[in-house]
């Protein structure tokens, strides 16, 4: 019978202790103690004990009692002490200053980033440029037709300017870098505009420019597909054409499908079920020779486009304007 | 250029598929701008390369077609031969400068002057010019063919004697659209006994141009050097049709194919009777040009290898003869109406055009990577930007330019005498004057946000400002910080928050002083670290802002840094002091921490009228403090403050 007792005890410490509120307690109490309790069926059946273990056995048996029941009233004061505050988790929360990046650095990071993947490195250059970095040296001469596309914001003319495209950058670091070397550059430009929703006399710029042996337009192509692809997504259509720019023999030019109409023609598009997103192509002999390079031995090329647009639709802002003039709000 | 598919057909077969042609030619460097519908038939817009004035023509694109479908061209009907002549006698023509090429005229008697037949006036249509009358529609319809531009005067009335010179400062025409344009010495022109007849290469003018009245006709047409048509086309803003042409580098050679194409169509309508001989100046005859192309240099750039037979058939194709093909390097005679293929790399791109860029492989930038050399402040341009975001402000980007109403506040935050950079070709006042600061544009910024009934505005902008000094023109890149708040910001939170941007870039000892600065701001302060001034601040209103030198504290920044918890508790007493007015707290706190090793830090825990409550925390990291030791210091500090500030304890 003792281990019967001690057995019971046992489980009956486990319950209680493991019991979650009174409704629980109430029941293990009455499982022990009630009419056909375990502890009151022990206690019934005391008499059925050898005289000789009946007092050892009787004072094991109210010990157990006694332990048992103050166990199950300690049990029951802490669940009262226990009793939690009501609380309201749907209270709205005190915020603090939330800070946010323009929507420009965001998309400058981003393509920084993926243009590091590739070995390039950042650079940046002075707005304020003279003629000769900004066109002379890029096959620009004075007077030649590609001007007319950039009507410049002079300083003092005709020499010092407000740089019309980050390719004045191009020529500094031509100047300045020993190849082999890979940079991009991100920048205010300028020109001379009417301004409206979707032109500003400011506006930014990304450039990039590779100067190496071997390369090739295969590489450009590689480059400028590996970019498009990470920044645009891989689900969008590349076209990678022939175009015209001074500053670069051959060039190119390299659209997308337009994400609206999916390449089948609409007003965003004009049409042409192609959006053009950058100009491209090998730097020309005539600026690599002006640096003194043997354009038989190293060559480079070099890309560039417009940022804001690329911004405005990410960010669906409709007016280039509000860019830059504390139109936006954050959250 | 719009391209009617109806004529263009005339010399070139075309492929049934409108959006394979077009898609192609966009591929090799004409993009389509714009297809349309007009009557019926087909008109494709093509953006055209800037460079390529040979293609600024319907035969032009027939020769871009034939050379991508490899089928021919079938030129146009023309004189088989021009009777050339150097002078001819119903007009003399004297050539003054050598900014012209070339010229031919030719005479044509008894013209007959009427509408144009509906062939004609279609075709114009489709294109875009307006009909005339039957002569000018003739020199329009060929330069809309050849791409050479004509134009045709009055015989009787311009005299015996034609110069083509440069206009003196102030001569003045009257062009045919009746527009007065008032010349400079720059513009080419040309003229006669009573003045200018046209502005070369661009526009005729009204008195001399033919009419119904006309009986008889000179037609010219002309080379000139394209960078002066350029700048009078510019000048004077005359984009016309011929002066689009002329503005690039036209093949002198065009004009004896416009000639003859043009005599042809004169005599075949019987409009007049030519006169057999035809007037040319051609001083310096252009011939096709040698270029010398490496064929380790095709597959080097092209970074593709294309077999000689199909570089040699491309080359065909484009009319460029191959005079010699070997393995290393090939050689070349260029047509002369590719103005545009001057070097070997003109060339390369030739034959990547036709072979195409689709077949360009895609490859990854393999060759070894370039050392990074990026500089520093890039990186930490990048860094004081995500710090600031941290600290709860937005960033803006404003513009370079101050708006006129804001210039009170552009002024350099600076001792420096310097000047402020203006443009001398502003498009309008509030786009002329660069920033100095970008003290204006924040301020702006913040009162929109006011007006807009913001609650508080938290701002940044890293950015540069602009500045002349000693003749050069300077850049410098600034952190720019303002701060509103509806309730009223105090000077300790914003400065608290200028305090948190340097604890991040773990610069603790910076110095706030008084300063005078623009008579606009009140509060005016700057901040030092180790002497150096790094940045000016100050308020407007109940706006604070100050701006900060990212030069000047790049080289202060360190690296990040971090200590562990004291193993031995501090001792932390709170000591209420009064003193006389106008004293400087952030001295008296400098002064207390200087007091020994075991003083590790005082706050400012509260102000309350002239009571000041500081806290004192003592600690020795090797020990645990007794009071005997802290009881010494603090009395120290106790008489340090009496004497030098007349500081008293107030129990």
């Amino acid at each position: 019978m003792q281990e019967e007792i001690m057995s019971a005890k046992n489980q009956a410490l486990a319950q209680i202790t493991s019991a979650h509120d009174n409704t629980e307690l109430e029941q293990i109490r009455i499982d022990l103690f009630g009419r056909n309790g375990k502890i009151t069926d022990l206690l019934k059946r005391i008499k059925e004990v050898p005289g000789d273990q009946k007092q050892q056995i009787g004072i094991l048996l109210n010990d157990t009692k006694k332990t048992l029941e103050s166990l199950i009233a300690e049990q029951k004061n802490s669940f009262k002490e226990n009793v939690r505050e009501w609380f309201d988790p749907t209270i709205p929360g005190i915020l603090p200053n939330i800070g946010n990046l323009h929507p420009t650095s965001v998309v400058i990071n981003e393509m920084f980033e993926i243009f590091k993947h590739m070995g390039f490195s950042i650079m940046e250059g002075s707005e304020m440029e003279t003629d000769i970095y900004n066109f002379e040296k890029l096959n620009l001469p004075k007077d030649h037709p590609a001007r007319s596309l950039q009507d410049v914001l002079y300083i003092e003319e005709p020499d010092v300017l407000l740089r019309s495209h980050t390719s004045s950058v191009e020529t500094r670091v031509l100047e300045k870098l020993k190849p082999p070397f890979r940079i991009v550059v991100a920048g205010k430009c300028y020109r001379y505009e009417n301004v409206n929703a979707s032109n500003n006399s400011m506006f930014y710029q990304f450039q990039g420019v590779a100067l190496q042996k071997g390369l090739s337009m295969a590489d450009l192509k590689g480059t400028l597909f590996y970019f498009a692809k990470e920044f645009f997504g891989h689900d969008r259509k590349i076209r990678f054409r022939c175009k015209y720019y001074p500053e670069v023999e051959p060039s190119a030019g390299l659209d997308l499908d337009c994400p609206f109409c999916k390449g089948k023609g609409c007003t965003v598009c004009k049409g042409r079920g192609w959006l053009e997103m950058l100009g491209a192509g090998m730097i020309h002999p005539n600026i690599l020779k002006g640096f003194g390079y043997n354009t038989n031995e190293i060559s480079g090329f070099a890309f560039g486009m417009g940022l804001d647009r690329i911004v405005m639709d990410r960010f669906k802002i409709k007016d280039i304007r509000s860019l830059y003039n504390g139109d936006i709000k954050y959250q | 250029m719009k391209i009617p598919l109806n004529w263009l057909k005339e010399y070139v077969k075309i492929p049934s598929s409108e959006s394979d042609l077009t898609h192609k030619l966009s591929m090799v460097g004409h993009m389509l701008d714009k297809k349309e519908v007009v009557d019926g038939q087909t008109i494709i817009d093509l953006e055209l390369r800037g460079n390529r004035a040979d293609c600024y023509s319907i035969l032009g694109i027939a020769r871009e077609i034939s050379a991508l479908y490899n089928t021919p061209v079938k030129n146009p009907k023309t004189l088989p031969k021009l009777n050339i002549v150097s002078h001819i006698s119903d007009c003399n023509l004297t050539v003054k400068t050598p900014l012209v090429k070339r010229v031919m005229m030719v005479v044509v008697k008894d013209v007959k002057i009427m509408p144009s037949p509906k062939w004609l006036t279609d075709r114009l249509k489709a294109y875009g010019v307006d009909p005339i009358n039957n002569i000018v529609d003739l020199t329009n319809y060929v330069m809309i063919e050849t791409g050479e531009p004509m134009h045709a005067f009055d015989l009787d009335k311009i005299g015996k004697n034609l110069e083509i010179r440069l206009a003196k400062n102030n001569e003045v025409i009257t062009t045919f659209q009746d527009i007065k344009l008032t010349l400079t010495s720059d513009d080419l022109v040309w003229a006669g006994e009573d003045g200018i007849y046209s502005v070369a290469g661009a526009i005729g003018g009204r008195y001399h141009s033919i009419g119904d009245g006309t009986k008889n006709i000179l037609v010219e047409a002309a080379g000139y050097d394209r960078a002066n048509i350029r700048r009078t086309v510019h000048r004077h803003n005359l984009l016309t049709d011929a002066g689009i042409r002329h503005e690039k580098e036209l093949d002198p050679n065009l004009v004896e194919t416009a000639f003859g194409r043009f005599i042809y169509l004169i005599k075949e309508n019987g409009w007049g009777k030519v006169e057999e001989s035809v007037f040319d100046y051609y001083p310096k005859v252009v011939k096709p040009w040698k270029i010398k192309v490496s064929g380790q240099k095709i597959k080097n750039l092209g970074g593709v290898e294309i077999a000689s037979t199909q570089i040699k058939k491309i080359l065909k194709a484009l009319n460029f003869q191959v005079v010699s093909f070997k393995k290393i390097f090939l050689e070349v005679l260029v047509p002369t109406y590719r103005t545009d293929v001057v070097v070997e790399e003109d060339v390369i791109e030739e034959i990547l055009r036709i072979y195409g860029y689709d077949n360009i492989p895609v490859k990854t930038l393999s060759l070894e990577i370039p050392s990074v050399v990026t500089p520093k402040f890039i990186d930490e341009e990048l860094s004081v930007k995500n710090q600031m975001v941290g600290l709860g402000f937005n960033e803006v980007i404003s513009s370079t330019f101050v708006k006129e109403k804001l210039l009170n506040l552009n002024l350099l935050l600076d001792e420096g005498i310097a000047g402020k950079v203006e443009l001398s070709n502003p498009p309008s006042p509030d786009n002329k004057t660069l920033r100095m600061t970008l003290l204006p544009n924040l301020f702006e910024f913040v009162e929109k946000i006011i007006n807009e009934r913001g609650v508080s505005a938290s701002l940044f902008e890293v950015g540069k400002i602009y500045f002349k000094d000693k003749g050069k023109y300077i850049e410098k890149r600034k952190l720019g910080i303002i701060s509103w708040n509806k309730d009223g910001l105090v000077f300790t939170k914003f400065k608290g928050l200028i305090d948190a941007f340097f604890l991040k870039n773990n610069i603790r000892e910076l110095d706030f002083s008084s300063v005078a600065l623009n008579a606009e701001v009140d509060q005016t302060f700057s901040i030092s670290i180790d002497r150096e001034i790094v940045g000016y601040g100050g308020k407007i209103n109940d706006i604070y802002f100050c701006e900060i030198d990212l030069d000047a504290i790049l080289e202060k920044v360190r690296p990040a840094s971090v200590t562990l918890w004291p193993k031995y508790p501090p001792q932390i007493e709170d000591h209420n002091f009064v003193f006389p007015k106008k004293t400087k707290i952030g001295e008296v706190i400098k002064t207390i921490t200087t007091e020994g090793p075991i003083i590790k830090r005082v706050d400012l825990v509260d102000v309350f009228k002239d009571t000041y409550t500081f806290r004192f925390i003592y600690q020795d990291s090797e020990k645990t403090l007794n009071d005997e030791e802290v009881g010494k210091v603090r009395n120290k500090i106790l008489q340090k403050v009496k004497e030098k500030f007349g500081g008293q304890i107030k129990e």
